[in-house]
């Protein structure tokens, strides 16, 4: 009987050591709960006190009506960069995507250490990060619209729009390797002319377009979906200086040269033999238009492809971030030309321009930043297409209401 | 008797060059690039030892300050997690019928990856501190205070609980206290193992460090340089900063041996 109570005993002892585990463990993925918001409440405060000394020069209206924790509405970019740098409450994912924000920080004069955002909007919501990196097409609409999974925000937050500040750098675009695109150019061809046929039918139909690629798989509700389709669209559509484009995919040398410069100035290699590539580069190292336009001329006449079962990387999951691939597949775009497409989701760590360069895949979609800091270590990548003409990174705040 | 002692010298001497000459072989190798054609490489994704090391001696201070930040995190938590289990052992031993039922419980906690506690650990230290560099310290202290426990709370308790035959028994006869037991023989004989448990924690809490940067929200330390130069492609130093990371796990290592070799001398 003895024996029996004891083990019943320890049974229970473990029983209860794991419950206690798993909650606190747990306890961890929660949201915040109202104990917490006495202490995000706290710093806020204090940033705001910080905000109005570090503004009272410039903006001298913060002192006289603020209202609240957060930024006024009629802020300027400078007076918000400024304070959020000297709080060191900037964020942004970095692996590759930090370039715009920093050259933006040092256009203001502030350090460009930034926090390490995480691939949610958690951060930005309880105040650990008052200026947060966003896509104008994902995070933008996570944090304002109130739809399963997003923040609910409103008209209570704005944003910064990095081309309107002059340091946006262009970001997806369509590469493969330079022995690629020399063997393979009517593939080449027959690729970017079919994508771009799928590009001007999902803009022409975002909705639609938002549809397939919920279809494909998506990590993403399709609402969201739906709003990243609008958004996409008019960073397709529309080029830095906000002037439209109907040419769909072209490769526009000033934006590409302002991102090359930015890029020279803001991408730091430890290695010396690729920081020396790097200031080396020209655009005709990291991209060929002739590709494009011999793909989308009147009445191009595209050989037989080389090769016909051909693959792309994508630069993150499945989401109409990527929309046209995704159409050109659906609607047979690509079976026209005599390819078999497979696309290939990317996410998290995946290099989209190391699965090229080793040739897992043949094409892929990346930003022209981590292109050219591939090139400068020594991979021979080639841009073929520019699909967005803009940048789609704004950084987001709160307003006081 | 002079004889057999150079004997016992020169047997160290081979186990020691000979895991040396294999290392210098597989370097010759890789330097003439036949490594790089048995195993299919090309000299972008592994580049040559040359020019690793060009790239270590070029960024020295910068390093240094990464290793500086994976190091301070690694032994903070290696020696707050090594406390910690032996606290958890000396409990488990002055309560036996709860302590090896619990401390099973602490055993399946090390199965837990680090990749899960990472992230939660960040969230949960988010309100501690206004200085991210700071907070993201601490969570990654605590990840490896985590993982370092285990070991530690389950060889300690082991070394508590496996006495000599009849050693506690002589004790009893000599009439000695609860405390006298515990404090001269207990503790004495758990410190062998105290020292099989490090041997484990200290690779791990490297290990473990590393990975927590990859998640912290302060971007420093080996680890996330390692992850940063291999998303941005740049292969070449994120071998350099694998180096110094393996550097950091053998030295680390190497102090370990030195301490069990001065005081375990003569008990093994």
């Amino acid at each position: 009987m003895k024996k029996i109570s004891k083990k019943s005993s320890k049974k229970l002892v473990s029983i209860l050591l794991t419950l206690t585990i798993s909650t606190v463990l747990l306890g961890g993925c929660g949201t915040k709960t109202t104990t917490d918001t006495t202490t995000t409440d706290a710093t806020t405060t204090e940033a705001t006190t910080d905000a109005t000394t570090a503004d009272a020069a410039t903006d001298a209206t913060t002192t006289d009506t603020a209202t609240g924790p957060y930024y006024e509405s009629d802020a300027t970019a400078e007076s918000i960069i400024t304070n959020a740098a000297s709080l060191g409450k900037v964020g942004n994912w970095g692996l590759g995507n930090e370039y715009e924000v920093q050259a933006l920080l040092s256009k203001y004069g502030q350090d460009t250490t930034y926090l390490s955002q995480a691939f949610d909007m958690d951060g930005f919501d309880d105040d650990s990060i008052l200026l947060a990196s966003a896509m104008t097409y994902n995070e933008l609409g996570l944090v304002k619209n109130d739809y399963d999974g997003a923040y609910g925000y409103g008209d209570s937050v704005k944003y910064i729009d990095m081309n309107e500040e002059g340091v946006a750098m262009l970001e997806d675009n369509i590469f493969c390797t330079k022995d690629f695109a020399e063997t393979n150019p009517n593939t080449v061809k027959a690729f970017i002319a079919a994508s771009m046929k799928g590009w001007a039918y999902a803009c022409a139909n975002p909705e639609e377009a938002a549809q397939i690629v919920y279809k494909y798989g998506s990590s993403v509700s399709s609402d969201h979906q739906a709003y990243m389709a609008s958004e996409v669209k008019k960073l397709v559509e529309t080029d830095m200086t906000g002037a439209p484009v109907t040419t769909y995919g072209v490769i526009n040398d000033d934006a590409m040269q302002q991102t090359l410069d930015l890029a020279k100035t803001y991408i730091k290699l430890d290695d010396s033999v690729a920081a020396d590539a790097l200031q080396a580069l020209t655009l005709d190292d990291i991209r060929d238009s002739s590709y494009w336009e011999a793909a989308t001329a009147d009445g191009a006449v595209l050989g037989a492809p080389e090769k016909t079962d051909v693959s792309i990387q994508l630069k993150w999951l499945p989401q109409a971030q990527f929309m046209g691939y995704y159409v050109a597949l659906e609607k047979g775009y690509y079976d026209e030309v005599g390819l078999n497409v497979t696309i290939v989701p990317g996410g998290g760590d995946i290099g989209e321009t190391t699965a090229v360069y080793t040739g897992q895949v043949d094409f892929g979609v990346t930003w022209v930043s981590n292109l050219i800091a591939a090139d400068a270590g020594g991979m021979n990548l080639l841009e073929v297409s520019q699909v967005y003409q803009k940048s789609g990174l704004v950084l987001v705040y709160k307003i006081n209401k | 008797m002079k004889k057999k002692k150079r004997k016992i010298n020169k047997q160290k001497l081979m186990t020691l060059l000979y895991p040396v000459l294999f290392g210098v072989f597989i370097l010759i190798l890789w330097q003439t690039q036949l490594l790089h054609k048995i195993i299919g490489a090309d000299t972008f994704t592994l580049p040559l030892p040359q020019r690793i090391i060009n790239i270590i001696f070029d960024n020295v201070p910068e390093i240094l300050m990464n290793v500086k930040a994976t190091v301070i995190v690694s032994v903070c938590g290696l020696i707050l997690g090594s406390l910690f289990g032996y606290g958890l052992a000396i409990i488990a031993t002055a309560f036996p019928k709860w302590g090896t039922g619990g401390l099973s419980i602490a055993s399946a906690l090390s199965a837990v990856p680090i990749i899960a506690i990472a992230p939660i650990l960040n969230n949960l230290t988010k309100d501690l501190s206004d200085d991210p560099n700071f907070r993201s310290m601490v969570a990654k202290t605590l990840v490896v205070t985590i993982t370092c426990t285990v070991s530690m709370s389950v060889n300690a308790f082991r070394g508590f609980t496996e006495l000599k035959p009849f050693s506690r028994d002589l004790m009893t006869s000599f009439a000695a206290d609860k405390y006298t037991i515990f404090f001269k023989l207990m503790v004495p004989n758990s410190i062998p193992y105290v020292f099989t448990a490090l041997r484990v924690s200290v690779p791990a809490s490297v290990i473990s460090a590393l990975v927590s940067e990859y998640f912290a929200e302060y971007i420093i330390g080996v680890g996330r340089q390692i992850r940063e130069n291999i998303v941005l492609a740049q292969y070449a130093t994120a071998w350099a900063y694998i180096t110094v990371a393996c550097a950091i796990g053998i030295i680390m290592y190497c102090i370990l041996l030195v301490t069990e070799g001065i005081l375990l001398k003569g008990r093994r």
